[in-house]
């Protein structure tokens, strides 16, 4: 309802913009009264929980990001890609973060960081589509097209602004049964001009007689009219500072590369107030499957200092207090390196939970590396413990809407 | 007699799904031929093709090892690697939008998405251009003869880290994909069975600049192994034919065709009549037609988004532009890009994603503009030409469109007297975008 409302209210706007000739061109070239009012349109309420769910694509190593770096075995098994002492960042429990992981460590000092240890789902898939979509989907059991953020939208009222995905492809975590997610490109939405403008909106309008996927399609055209509106603005506006860390070369240290890039989006979006509760954003490459050591240090290196960055963004805000971000990969990788100086796929690995309200630590055990599984690192936690803690404490939806039945939680988030 | 909607459907699910939609006229005479005769025309056409006049190949050349990053030699390298790649794109959606049977291309398409290779990490232009024309040959024939050829393709070894995969400590990129992605599917071996594949085809040296593959006898692990319950030594042939004759493989086969040409819903009896007609060679020309010819293929349920590149490839055949010509080739492939598809170029060996990934914000966006931009350079003289009553329904079988929503219909109405502006609304509206 919501949605439609909107679409009423954008479109009658346009039309009186076309009919008075304001905007000759329907550029959304914007003054500062349009920012402003883009943000203050219909704000998140004070104290809404986000989520900012952070996907690593490619099966990103946990045995090098928490390093068991007192562990003999961890060194007989992987001589040529393995982290020594001095290379890491101790956290307690004879693990360390890999030395790259700088921003981590300090919110891990903070209090601000949980790691989850050892997740995974049972009868565990290798391959990185199945087991991604496994993930994405939060169903382990029985295989569904739906993703549990999709489903989780499928609660609530039609707005397309409520989800959004940076990048032009939607990813099944976002995908519902009775709809989906939005994906937004990261160069944002450049709105066509003129008369095409008003015409498109026509054969974008619903119509009994679209097939299901002609509907998703009439509804995404009639999505980029209605949220391109408020999209656009934002994007304009500077990311917020993050005082508190250092500066290298003019910008934020973690700046620039691609995951920093979608987050700087994301607090832009937060800081301006925008209805959106959950946030996808993710990084590939994660598949070292050959001369692992230097290119994981890189990639959890950026992972870290991204996050770092955008935590001390959000810290200049109002909402510095209600993002959640959520790290996760496909798997972990085989214990024992490959004579490429890689890893092949692997089964758990650490999850990452962020945020000014979460209890900083660790829950579930370390998978031994002596006791394994086919070579593989038994599950000791399950993704589906992470999500439902999600669904209760940011998503503020019963889990068994999204997860059906599953108990366990972690005391991931303090009450106070 | 008026023609009946069945028919008017499965001749619009022909020229959508098997020939990246109609040129000019030709869905005209399509409707009067019929679908079965229209079906085994596509499948079978003439052995020339004289849309293709002028296309010729590619400029791929051995551009050698890459030059030290501090060398003068280095920023020319890195131009003509860069203009060989582009080149190598845009050659073949040339191929695709002027091709008059257009078969082979379709065909090739799907293979690509199959053993999807991503130039972005293989780099070279000339390692691509082989692989490409190994499918090309094969795209119609055995797929038992086309996966032999695959396993030493120089680009597929160099992006599954083949060439790592030694005796002493295998890599089991390849051999995983290999079992998963190309020839039997998910959940039909075990983990031993990866581990089992990766031993057997060790030996492999690929040179990626020239696309040579070596492959060694003595660097191979030929020891006794349990691949899928047989227990034998395995060289790299000997693996592909104990894959490609286990009888998960037509299956397989017969699912992935279906999943691209028809539905991601894939009915076990329809699969099964496919997976029979693929035989001992699994020949993909008798699956091919099997499939069309099942009532299924004619089904309105079996709706499909258009790929980014289907759907720009179709927008080219009916206004007849020529991709090479739309602009300059960096823009188009950077509109492409923003649609998430460009060839040669997949976002994972698992190929590109299918139906309502493609209806993104982002999608709906890049499509538009990219519209705007074939309408300006399109041949709009069969919409012009028309009878301005006669125009929407003039749309619908330039672009092979099955049926029109009332939305549509009045939406284009509105704007018939003026054809670019009608041209663009029907290039990105549902009916367009979603092939039923």
């Amino acid at each position: 309802m919501c949605g439609e409302y909107l679409m009423d209210t954008l479109s009658r706007r346009k039309f009186l913009q076309l009919a008075t000739g304001v905007a000759g061109s329907l550029t959304l070239g914007l003054s500062m009264e349009d920012i402003a009012q883009a943000a203050v349109a219909r704000p998140l309420p004070a104290g809404t929980p986000i989520l900012v769910i952070v996907t690593l694509y490619g099966g990103n190593d946990g045995l090098n990001t928490v390093i068991p770096y007192q562990d003999s075995t961890y060194y007989s098994l992987r001589p040529d890609i393995s982290f020594g002492e001095s290379e890491v960042l101790p956290i307690g429990e004879g693990l360390a973060l890999n030395g790259s992981m700088t921003g981590m460590k300090s919110l891990w000092d903070q209090g601000k960081l949980a790691i989850i240890r050892g997740v995974g789902y049972p009868q565990f898939d290798h391959s990185h589509f199945r087991s991604m979509a496994i993930w994405q989907s939060g169903s382990p059991v029985s295989a569904t097209s739906t993703g549990w953020i999709g489903r989780w939208l499928d609660t609530q009222p039609t707005d397309p602004m409520a989800a959004i995905n940076l990048g032009s492809v939607l990813p099944p975590l976002f995908m519902g049964a009775r709809r989906n997610g939005s994906a937004v490109p990261l160069t944002g939405l450049n709105l066509p001009k003129g008369s095409i403008a008003l015409n498109c909106q026509h054969v974008a309008k619903s119509s009994t007689q679209d097939t299901p996927l002609q509907a998703v399609a009439s509804e995404s055209l009639r999505n980029l009219f209605s949220i391109g509106d408020e999209i656009t603005p934002i994007l304009k506006t500077p990311v917020p500072i993050s005082s508190d860390l250092p500066t290298v070369q003019g910008g934020n240290a973690g700046g620039n590369s691609a995951l920093s890039n979608q987050l700087d989006i994301v607090s832009k979006f937060v800081a301006a107030g925008a209805p959106t509760k959950v946030w996808s954003v993710s990084l590939g490459g994660f598949d070292t499957h050959a001369d692992e050591k230097g290119a994981q240090s890189i990639l959890v290196g950026s992972v870290s200092s991204s996050i770092s960055r955008f935590m001390s963004q959000i810290q200049n805000t109002t909402r510095k207090n209600d993002v959640t971000v959520l790290v996760y990969s496909e798997f972990g990788r085989r214990v024992k390196a490959n004579a490429s100086h890689g890893t092949d796929h692997g089964t758990s690995g650490p999850v990452f939970v962020i945020g000014n309200r979460i209890n900083g630590g660790f829950y579930g055990d370390q998978p031994s590396l002596k006791d394994l599984d086919q070579g593989d690192l038994k599950i000791t936690s399950d993704f589906r413990t992470v999500y439902a803690t999600l669904a209760d404490e940011v998503l503020k939806t019963p889990a068994e809407r999204i997860l059906g039945s599953w108990m366990p939680r972690y005391d991931l988030f303090n009450k106070k | 007699m008026a023609l009946s909607a069945e028919e008017r459907l499965r001749v619009a699910r022909l020229y959508q799904r098997l020939a990246f939609g109609p040129q000019p006229g030709e869905f005209a005479k399509g409707l009067k031929m019929g679908a079965d005769a229209l079906g085994k025309r596509l499948l079978d056409p003439a052995t020339s093709d004289p849309g293709l006049k002028g296309i010729g190949a590619p400029t791929v050349s051995d551009l050698g090892p890459f030059p030290d990053p501090k060398s003068a030699a280095r920023a020319i390298f890195t131009l003509n690697l860069a203009s060989q790649r582009i080149g190598l794109q845009i050659w073949w959606l040339d191929r695709m939008a002027r091709a008059n049977n257009p078969i082979e291309e379709r065909m090739t398409w799907f293979w690509h998405g199959h053993w999807a290779t991503a130039i972005s990490k293989v780099e070279y232009a000339l390692p691509m251009y082989m692989q490409h024309q190994t499918m090309r040959n094969n795209c119609l024939g055995s797929f038992t003869e086309m996966a032999q050829e695959m396993i030493t393709d120089a680009a597929l070894q160099y992006w599954l880290d083949g060439g790592q995969n030694t005796v002493k400590s295998p890599n089991e990129n390849l051999g995983r994909e290999l079992l998963e992605l190309f020839t039997l599917g998910v959940g039909n071996y075990t983990e031993e069975d990866v581990k089992a594949a990766a031993r057997a085809l060790t030996g492999f040296k690929v040179v990626r600049s020239s696309g040579v593959t070596t492959y060694s006898d003595i660097k191979h692990d030929s020891s006794i192994i349990t691949v899928l319950g047989k227990n034998r030594s395995y060289n790299p042939s000997s693996l592909v034919d104990h894959l490609t004759q286990h009888k998960r493989c037509a299956d397989f086969i017969a699912e992935r065709l279906w999943f691209r040409f028809v539905s991601v819903n894939t009915p076990t009896i329809e699969i099964q009549k496919i997976s029979r007609s693929l035989g001992q060679s699994l020949d993909i020309g008798e699956a091919m037609r099997a499939l069309i010819q099942t009532d299924a293929f004619g089904n309105v349920v079996n709706e499909q988004v258009k790929a980014p590149v289907e759907w720009f490839i179709g927008a080219a055949r009916a206004l007849k532009v020529v991709p090479s010509k739309l602009g300059t080739n960096q823009n188009l492939l950077r509109q492409l890009q923003s649609l998430g598809q460009v060839p040669f170029d997949p976002p994972s060996v698992g190929g590109w994603p299918a139906d309502e990934a493609w209806l993104t914000l982002g999608n709906a966006q890049a499509r538009i503009s990219l519209a705007q931009d074939l309408v300006k350079a399109g041949n709009l003289t069969p919409i012009t030409n028309l009878d301005t009553k006669n125009r929407v329904d003039g749309i619908a079988d330039l672009f092979g469109i099955a049926r029109m929503s009332d939305r549509t219909v009045t939406a284009l109405d509105a704007v018939k007297t003026d054809v670019p502006t009608m041209v663009t609304l029907a290039l990105i509206s549902p009916e367009c975008v979603v092939s039923i």
